[in-house]
């Protein structure tokens, strides 16, 4: 294993590259998740329709199509060009967006009506009453689903790979052919992989357990 | 000793003529309906500064309804209501307005899970009055007093008991000083042995003078606080009557199967 000491610099900046897509994919659709989410429940029809449209899209079609239809697609149409990188950020935030809306619709879903009463009883405004005391819930229930999406996306983004984005798998797979030497750099690559991820559902866990109140718990 | 107080109370209504007391909440012709159901038909009435009244009825005739109409956490479908003398069903009301000067308590409670007591009182005095920090959390504290809760106040909702919790949902009610604090069943939801803490807490309020109406079954407590008693049947109101005529002698038919049925059951209890 010695021939990969020769490319850490490789893998280390195809690991930085995946861990930022990956977070930065997480947060941005976390903030986006919230306001679709929010759009979905109070937006209206029309509104929600849109949202709808948009998640059955991210859902429903390959990544790798996604980053072909941000990278080639569009651009094409634009007449211009877009960083892949940029593309990489954009479309692992749109895509998780549509995921964590459904965990954050549906946590807001599961306490809101009898707090929502409470809360505009005391003279809070909706919009209040869902930053103050409907959200600082939902999102705590939502915790061991966000775990669970940037685990996901983690392993999504090695399809970055197709639009010649330098990610983790692209650095094993740079290194494999010109070392020829398979098993080693997959086995590893895959080992690195795989710590990461349960590291990152340790925090998930310690973070759940620390922002927990009693009385706002997923039953077992 | 509050009977007595009571007492002082009408007289002193008595000297100054009935029409001085202000009126703090209203309604005239009030409705809700919920497709072909009536939950609330033509109801009208009115609170006065410092009175007590109470409402009686069966479960299911729409007592619920019409308190949470009166508070505008759902809109009447007909008539309108007022609080102190401002229509608060007009168009264009600014309702978060109102609902702050309306203090209400739910018969499930409803603390906010993810706060403390203290949270849970302070929360409007922060966000819907705007107080500074400090003395938000000095008139949380105050009104968690006033329940004797205080030493509980770091606690969540779920750390306590049920007769805890509706003590705080009284003080979030009654923090921000509103005009009137409306209850509905706030004894309902709880075992006989913690009922008690609870009359209690609103005995307290009635001897401070606080205006409410209240919806409750418990007999004794109504004796003792309410200047009157509105019996509701069938989403209307049936009749009024001071406690002493109500208890002893109702005048309506459908009052007194009910009364005798209460308290065949209290006896029992």
């Amino acid at each position: 294993m010695e021939f990969l000491v020769k490319y850490f610099g490789l893998l280390l900046s195809g690991f930085i590259t995946t861990v930022e897509v990956t977070m930065f994919g997480v947060l941005m659709g976390l903030a986006l998740g919230v306001l679709l989410a929010i759009g979905d429940i109070y937006g209206g029809r029309i509104i929600s329709t849109i949202i709808r449209f948009y998640v059955e899209f991210f859902r429903g079609s390959p990544i790798i199509i996604q980053l072909f239809i941000f990278y080639f697609t569009i651009p094409d149409l634009l007449h211009t060009l877009i960083d892949p990188f940029v593309v990489g950020l954009l479309v692992f935030s749109l895509n998780s967006a549509a995921y964590q809306k459904g965990y954050i619709k549906g946590a807001m879903e599961a306490v809101y009506e009898n707090q929502m009463t409470a809360a505009l009883s005391i003279g809070l405004s909706k919009p209040k009453a869902i930053f103050y005391v409907i959200l600082p819930q939902a999102l705590r229930l939502v915790i061991p689903a966000w775990g669970n999406e940037f685990c996901s996306l983690t392993k999504s983004t090695s399809a970055l790979l197709v639009i010649g984005v330098r990610d983790f798998t692209s650095a094993a797979k740079t290194i494999a052919g010109q070392t020829y030497r398979n098993l080693e750099t997959y086995t590893f690559t895959a080992i690195i992989y795989l710590i990461w991820i349960t590291a990152v559902m340790k925090i998930s866990d310690v973070l759940y357990e620390k922002v927990k109140i009693p009385g706002i718990e997923i039953s077992a | 000793m509050a009977r007595h107080m009571g007492e002082q109370k009408k007289e002193a209504v008595g000297t100054v003529g009935r029409k001085m007391t202000e009126i703090i909440m209203e309604c005239r012709n009030l409705s809700k309906i919920y497709g072909k159901v009536i939950a609330v038909k033509d109801v009208s009435l009115k609170i006065g500064e410092g009175e007590i009244k109470l409402i009686f009825g069966p479960s299911g005739s729409g007592k619920s309804t019409l308190l949470r109409c009166l508070a505008m956490l759902i809109t009447p479908t007909k008539g309108d209501v007022f609080l102190r003398g401002k229509c608060l069903t007009k168009p264009g009301v600014d309702l978060n307005k109102a609902r702050a000067r309306i203090g209400f308590v739910f018969q499930h409670i409803w603390l906010f899970h993810h706060l403390t007591a203290l949270g849970n009182v302070e929360l409007a005095l922060r966000r819907v009055l705007k107080l500074p920090k400090k003395e938000a959390r000095e008139r949380a504290m105050q009104a968690l007093r006033e329940v004797k809760m205080e030493k509980w106040a770091h606690h969540y909702p779920a750390q306590l008991s049920g007769g805890q919790q509706q003590r705080v949902g009284i003080a979030r009610a009654l923090a921000r000083n509103p005009d009137i604090i409306l209850l509905d069943e706030p004894t309902s939801a709880l075992d006989p042995e913690l009922t008690g803490e609870v009359i209690d807490t609103l005995r307290d309020l009635a001897k401070k003078g606080a205006t409410m109406l209240i919806v409750s079954h418990e007999m004794p407590f109504a004796r003792e606080v309410a200047d009157e008693m509105i019996f509701f049947d069938e989403g209307a109101i049936v009749e009024t009557e001071p406690p002493e005529i109500f208890f002893t002698n109702p005048r309506s038919e459908r009052a007194k199967i009910f009364m005798a049925r209460l308290i065949k059951r209290t006896r029992r209890e």
